[in-house]
């Protein structure tokens, strides 16, 4: 049995930040993944300070107008492209100034993959002492729904109604080749994992990247009450591999996958977005075990 | 006090370390740097000189780089950076974004023109593109100024009723690349001159706060009046900074607009940049011949300078030399000043795009025009390449 | 927004000018948002808000307030989306028309949207377009220049359904409150932002409630434990805390912990796992360390006087269930103890007799007068209704069935439970030579095992069916099959053979026939047969009820005796009524029997227990759960292949209990809490509170829930 309760008990342990750092009155649509994601954060923040650069996204129309905020912190927005280089300049007067503050940039895959990719590699090249997490909702949602590079391969938006002929970038692969000091994928569906993640995260010093699979029940035309369930069995088919990679070299997979064509045909099922054009699983099986095999050497032969 | 033989772009990176070095009883200071001809040479000198309490970040690009000094400024760090031509257009959205955010971040911007096609020497029209941006802009006619109205801007930027960016302009290769004898201040006097930067809005740790989310009309419109009023004030407030300026090192600083020969000029021609000291040399050439003419340089450009402008030039047959163009319109500084009430329709010329030598002779044609005209018409280009 | 494009393109199908916008901003599934139109007969050039409009549609009754209505026109349509009619809004707005239909509903019965978010405004624009007297053509098309065609027959399900409140009262519309200009903080004092106190509850369609659903074992169990609360209990506050459980229902936790086939094992959600939880072991283990019957007397304002005949698990149960109320039972048995056939049928080695005599003595301490040791004739059974209150017959199933084929009156043929009564009540009965065993049920496994111990020199079982249909409890099977019981299936005796003695038993082969009643397949003897040299035989073919105890002129009726077409104050408990065969079942119905018999006397309807929902399968996520195989019993004391004592020593502690999923019981995991997109679940006393206000129903709680212990509801 896993440790009941969740975490520990820590959401209401005097550990737990007293603030949180997504509050009620958000207007984040029901069941959004990131949503979940910015509740997990505030479990391992603790007691540490921490500032908030957020570039335009879902995240910050989130926390109402002005002079009001959703957010139980600091936060600024950025332009779309700027999150890291907003925050490294955040980061470097907290350093100048002796202060423990941890600088977090929170973007979408638009920010990230597509828009922001210059200014994340620059960031992350120069190992600022950045948490950049991206909340990876595989469209340009705050839009309406377009395709980002990080759309999967076979998913519907409005700007390829018929099905994104191509896969999403490896947006872990880019960082390790980086060489960051870390980076890990997050899964809404092992929130212990992803606590611990986060917590280390958030000590260590120097670029640290994390991509959390954050389902939108609108994009996606899910059932709110599914975001979940559609990460784990994104995690149980292969889809989305959970691990970390430290230093750019050693890979560590956290969770097993069972590849299990049940757990793809119910992801795709459970999701409108799969289902104008239905994909054939048989490429999208062959893709993830081949991606797996690359990950598998990669773990056992740090490059 | 110490003089030294620098080039414009040394003479502003001097100037910024110097005003970096005086925060360091402050939050410090930061800067976010890329380089672009004919400005790199600032960013370099920056990246080498040593400041107390302060970090240089070497980024990917000019949008970059107005983000981290954002980034710096949130967090109450005095900050600078540079750039030119393409990069302040690359940079543009940024630089809207310090404005609406009311950051006092300084920017060198070395006058380049935009491309394509490719060419790096002097034109207005890239800073003049960012006019609509919420940034005091600043446009100067010799290293010293450069020098001067650097330490400056952040004194305007900086005050209380103010807290805007600052733009200081000066011309590629004419200031960029020249050196002159510059005098540049001791540290203790910039001391004295830049106590160091307290802003009412910086981030504080654990304070929630949502900077720049959704601001409804309401909001909106409030905030913009309130960018507005403020860069309004930089007038008023600039001879404060005058003051303060002659008291600390002991010399003047130039006024937002320079007259020259104006007392009985029945013609004046209007610029901006090193192109005025040409045209004072044709207009002394000119009353030599007799002619009642004048010139005008214009330093400080946002806020414009309306009334200074309506007095200065009240009564007289006017001209503007523009070194940039708004297609379609005509010179920037001309279409601006015709709407300055109670002075006569002014006359355009456009002159010196791409960076070519504006000559004394070609000014003189400029005034003989302007003295035949009974009426303003369209522009009229004059090319000197 | 497409609510007001569908109007907006059915008045341009009439030739109409038409105009249709919304207030965009930050768009968010479920959130509030204004759309507007106008229709007119010339271009429409006014691009603003419209302020003062003719009508509105409200497509959530919680938004229907005075600021929506504000500079509504006096006269003018107000159509809102709710169950209600419309006279019930109607006299909040005298100025206006009020219209109502169930648009959620008709789109939720379209499948329109999601669970969470039910998408209406393709559904209210057929109500609407009724209400204005649109040409259903013109809508028709409408939606297909729209690409809405799909949800159409929802339209016209609304356009049908939407209902017409009465005229409105005042001529006057109220006029519009004054709009305040709100001062606005500047950016430079912006120091801190305070929560924007937005309402998102409001978005909420459905609502997420906890609730506590039958666990499958406790739904299993026909003695009516509730298992899962015990199991919880043993985990998480004792063995004293889940005696106490289990003594709600139970006096005889240390009988069934030992002898229940554990119908409830065999529904644990866990089996799909790794293997049930060991719920028996539990119940043993929690008597061992607890008495589970309670100390204490219960108090009633009418104390009945209850005759109950036979002293075996229902009687037992029922005299608990009497005594642990106020009653006063008087238990009969002409055994001269107690236990029926857990004393004369089960062998100590199954049941030791020490915890058994300590159960039955506990709930004779509760106030149960015994009258043993004498058989109660039929004209004494007869009488007993004049000298007690009530009588409850609990005479089990005394009639053993026989096998009259040829051969059967050989001697060294007999009846099994006569061979445990001699071995078990008696003592030292003997049996040699090769011994046959007929029969599959638990009875004959006894048999078998107890024959082994009585100095048999090898038993063979033989049964008719597969061993996997055989009703005796599996671990029994593999126990007597580990002790060297042979077994034959697919064997039906068809004669014995023999001189005088029984030598042999003439076994046909059975195949597998069509499904019977019981949903297996029916035993089909073939002409094959052979004989199975023995010299003795055990018959274990099941019993029936023997009618001939019951007096002259009774007749029994669901479970209660009549006389001359009048229902006595006579009732059958356990297996004379049910014929379920189990001790746990017999716990069961003695303790309703006992309930009815009083609720009877006491002219009270009989209860009837509300048939519970249990937790489906499908509502466990097992991923929540790691693996962790059962516990192993501790060996048994002694080495010997055969022992004569008990040889499961039982569970070594209470661990197992840690397995228990706790289905439909939250054990406060916080699964919600982590899980709540909103933060808005809190731990509140033994539970948790959900903050309404601000839940947006998402439904990720329920969904979530490891055990089915929350649901989302209206």
């Amino acid at each position: 049995m896993s440790a009941e309760p969740l975490l520990s008990g820590l959401p209401h342990s005097a550990l737990d930040r007293a603030e949180p750092i997504l509050r009620a009155g958000n207007t984040n649509c029901g069941g959004c993944g990131m949503s979940v994601g910015l509740q997990l954060l505030r479990h391992a923040i603790a007691g540490r300070p921490v500032q908030i650069v957020i570039p335009a996204s879902c995240a910050i129309v989130a926390p109402g107008a002005f002079p009001f905020s959703a957010y139980g912190a600091p936060v600024i927005a950025s332009t779309f492209a700027s999150a890291a280089a907003m925050a490294t300049g955040l980061a470097h007067a907290a350093r100048l100034n002796g202060e423990a503050t941890r600088v977090i940039c929170w973007a979408g895959d638009g920010g990230t993959y597509d828009i922001g990719m210059a200014t994340l590699s620059a960031a992350a090249e120069r190992d600022e002492d950045l948490l950049y997490v991206c909340y990876d909702n595989e469209i340009y949602g705050n839009t309406g729904g377009q395709r980002s590079s990080a759309t999967p391969r076979f998913a519907a938006t409005t700007t390829t109604p018929e099905g994104k002929p191509v896969d999403k970038k490896d947006i872990i692969a880019i960082l390790a080749a980086h060489r960051v000091p870390y980076a890990a994928t997050l899964s809404l569906a092992h929130p212990e994992d992803a606590v611990r993640k986060f917590a280390f995260a958030l000590a260590e010093t120097g670029f640290r990247f994390l991509h959390l699979l954050s389902p939108c029940p609108t994009g996606w035309k899910s059932e709110s009450a599914d975001s979940v369930e559609l990460v784990r069995l994104a995690v149980r088919s292969g889809l989305f591999p959970v691990l970390e990679v430290f230093g750019g070299r050693r890979t560590v997979v956290n969770v097993e996958p069972d590849f299990s064509a049940e757990a793809l045909e119910r992801y795709l099922a459970l999701q409108g977005r799969f289902r104008k054009a239905p994909p054939d699983t048989g490429v999208l099986r062959a893709a993830v075990l081949a991606r797996w095999e690359e990950l598998r050497r990669k773990a056992r032969d740090p490059a | 006090m110490s003089e030294e033989l620098v080039s414009g772009n040394h003479a502003a990176a001097l100037a910024a370390t110097l005003a970096a070095r005086a925060n360091r009883g402050g939050r410090g200071f930061g800067s976010g740097v890329y380089p672009i001809t004919p400005q790199t040479e600032c960013v370099e000198l920056l990246c080498r000189l040593p400041i107390e309490k302060g970090h240089v970040v070497r980024v990917e690009s000019e949008h970059s780089a107005m983000a981290v000094c954002m980034g710096f400024s949130f967090a109450g760090a005095r900050t600078f950076t540079a750039s030119s031509s393409n990069g302040l257009a690359y940079m543009a959205e940024n630089v809207f974004s310090a404005g609406l955010y009311r950051l006092p971040i300084v920017m060198m911007a070395v006058n380049r023109t935009l491309g394509p096609p490719w060419n790096i020497w002097a034109e207005h029209g890239d800073t003049l593109m960012l006019r609509d941006a919420g940034w005091i802009q600043l446009y100067c006619e010799d290293n010293q100024e450069v020098a001067d109205t650097i330490l400056a801007a952040y004194r305007l930027a900086e005050d209380r009723r103010i807290l805007l960016p600052a733009l200081v302009c000066q011309d590629a290769f004419f200031l960029s690349h020249a050196m002159a004898r510059t005098s540049l201040p001791e540290q203790a006097a910039v001391d004295a001159f830049l106590p160091p930067l307290d802003l009412p809005h910086r981030l504080l740790p654990d304070v929630p706060r949502t900077i720049g989310g959704l601001d409804w009309p309401r909001e909106n419109e409030v905030h913009r009046r309130e960018l507005h009023e403020a860069l309004a004030r930089v007038e008023e407030v600039y001879g404060e900074v005058q003051a303060a300026f002659a008291k600390s090192f002991g010399r003047a600083l130039a006024d937002p607009i320079v007259p020259y020969r104006l007392d009985d000029a029945e013609i004046v021609l209007v610029s901006m940049g090193t192109t005025a000291a040409t045209v004072r040399a044709a207009v002394d050439e000119a009353r030599s011949r007799g002619i009642r003419a004048g010139a005008l340089r214009v330093r400080l450009f946002r806020p414009f300078p309306e009334r200074r402008l309506a007095a200065a030039l009240a009564g007289r047959k006017i001209g503007v030399l523009d070194r940039d163009l708004c297609p379609g319109l005509g010179g920037i500084l001309w279409a601006e000043l015709r709407g300055v009430p109670g002075i006569s329709p002014a006359q355009g010329y456009v002159a010196g795009l791409g960076g070519g030598d504006i000559r004394p002779e070609h000014v003189a044609g400029i005034l003989d025009d302007l003295r035949a005209r009974s009426k303003a018409t369209e522009p009229v280009f004059v090319e000197v390449g | 927004m497409t609510g007001a494009k569908i109007i907006a393109a059915t008045f341009a199908r009439l030739g109409r000018h038409v105009q249709t916008f919304g207030d965009y901003a930050a768009e968010r599934a479920g959130a509030p948002v204004r759309a507007y139109t106008r229709v007119g007969d010339a271009p429409i050039e006014n691009r603003n808000k419209v302020y003062r409009p003719d009508h509105l549609v409200i497509l959530d009754a919680a938004l229907l307030d005075e600021e929506a209505t504000a500079g509504l026109a006096a006269g003018g349509f107000i159509l809102v989306n709710t169950p209600q009619p419309p006279e019930a809004l109607a006299h909040r707005f005298p100025a206006f028309r009020l219209a109502t239909v169930d648009a959620t509903a008709i789109a939720r019965s379209h499948d329109i949207g999601t669970r969470a978010v039910v998408i209406v405004n393709t559904t209210i624009a057929g109500a609407f377009a009724r209400l204005l007297d649109l040409p259903l053509a013109a809508l028709t098309a409408a939606y297909g220049d729209l690409g809405f065609s799909r949800d159409l027959p929802s339209a016209r399900a609304a356009h049908e359904a939407v209902a017409l409140g009465p005229a409105p009262v005042d001529s006057a519309a109220p006029a519009p409150p004054p709009r305040p200009r709100m001062s606005v903080l500047s950016l430079l004092a912006h120091r801190e932002g305070r929560p924007t106190g937005t309402r998102t509850g409001s978005w909420r369609t459905q609502t997420p409630r906890y609730v506590t659903v039958t666990a499958p074992c406790s739904g299993a169990c026909p003695a009516g434990n509730d298992v899962v609360g015990f199991v919880q209990a043993v985990a998480t506050a004792g063995e004293e805390a889940a005696a106490e459980i289990l003594g709600r229902t139970t006096p005889l936790s240390a009988v069934c912990g030992r002898v229940c086939p554990a119908p409830c094992m065999g529904s644990c959600s866990r089996a799909a796992l790794d293997g049930a939880v060991d719920v028996r072991g539990l119940e043993r283990h929690v008597a061992s360390r607890a008495s589970v019957a309670v100390r204490e007397r219960g108090a009633t304002p009418t104390p009945r006087r209850i005759a109950i005949v036979g002293g075996g698990p229902a009687g037992l149960s029922a005299a608990y269930e009497l005594a642990k109320s106020g009653h006063a039972p008087t238990l009969f048995d002409a055994e001269g103890a107690l236990g029926g056939v857990l004393h004369t049928g089960i062998p100590a080695f199954r049941l030791p007799r020490a915890p058994l005599a300590r159960e039955i003595a506990d709930v004779v301490a509760l106030g149960v007068t015994t009258r043993l040791g004498k058989a109660l004739s039929r004209r004494e059974i007869g009488e007993l209704p004049r000298a007690f209150d009530a009588v409850i017959l609990a005479l089990g199933l005394q009639k053993p069935r026989d096998l009259p084929v040829s051969g059967r009156e050989l001697s060294g043929i007999e009846q099994g439970l006569a061979f445990l009564h001699r071995r078990n009540v008696e003592g030292g009965a003997r049996i040699a030579g090769r011994v046959v065993v007929l029969g599959g049920g638990n009875t004959a496994i006894d048999c078998a095992r107890s024959a082994l111990r009585a100095g048999a020199s090898g038993v063979t079982l033989a049964y008719r069916r597969s061993r996997a249909e055989m009703p005796a409890i599996a671990d029994e099977v593999e126990a007597a099959e580990r002790e060297g019981v042979a077994f034959a299936f697919l064997r039906a005796p068809v004669a014995f053979s023999g001189n005088g003695r029984v030598a042999g038993v003439v076994l046909a082969e059975v195949e597998p026939g069509p499904l019977d009643a019981s949903g297996r397949p029916s035993p089909v003897t073939t002409d094959r047969r052979a004989t199975l040299a023995c010299d003795a035989v055990l018959l274990a073919l099941g019993q029936s009820a023997d009618d001939s105890v019951l007096p002259e002129g009774w007749t029994m009726r669901d479970g209660r005796v009549h006389a001359a077409g009048a229902p006595l104050p006579v009732f059958a408990a356990g297996d004379l009524a049910t014929g379920e065969g189990t001790v746990a079942a017999a716990i069961g119905d003695g303790r309703r029997c006992a309930r009815r018999a009083i609720a009877v006397l006491e002219g009270r309807e009989e209860e009837a227990a509300p048939p519970e929902r249990t937790v489906k399968p499908s509502e466990i996520r097992f991923h929540h759960f790691d693996r962790r195989p059962p516990t192993p019993h501790v060996p048994p004391a002694s080495a010997a292949a055969i022992a004569l004592a008990e040889e499961d020593a039982g569970l070594p502690d209470g661990s197992e209990a840690a397995r228990c999923l706790s289905c439909g019981r939250c054990t406060r995991c916080d699964t919600c809490l982590v899980y709540c997109p909103d933060g808005v679940i809190a731990r509140d006393g033994a539970g948790y509170v959900i903050d309404l206000d601000y839940c947006k129903g998402c439904g990720l709680c329920a969904a979530e829930c490891p055990r089915g212990a929350m649901e989302m509801g209206a």
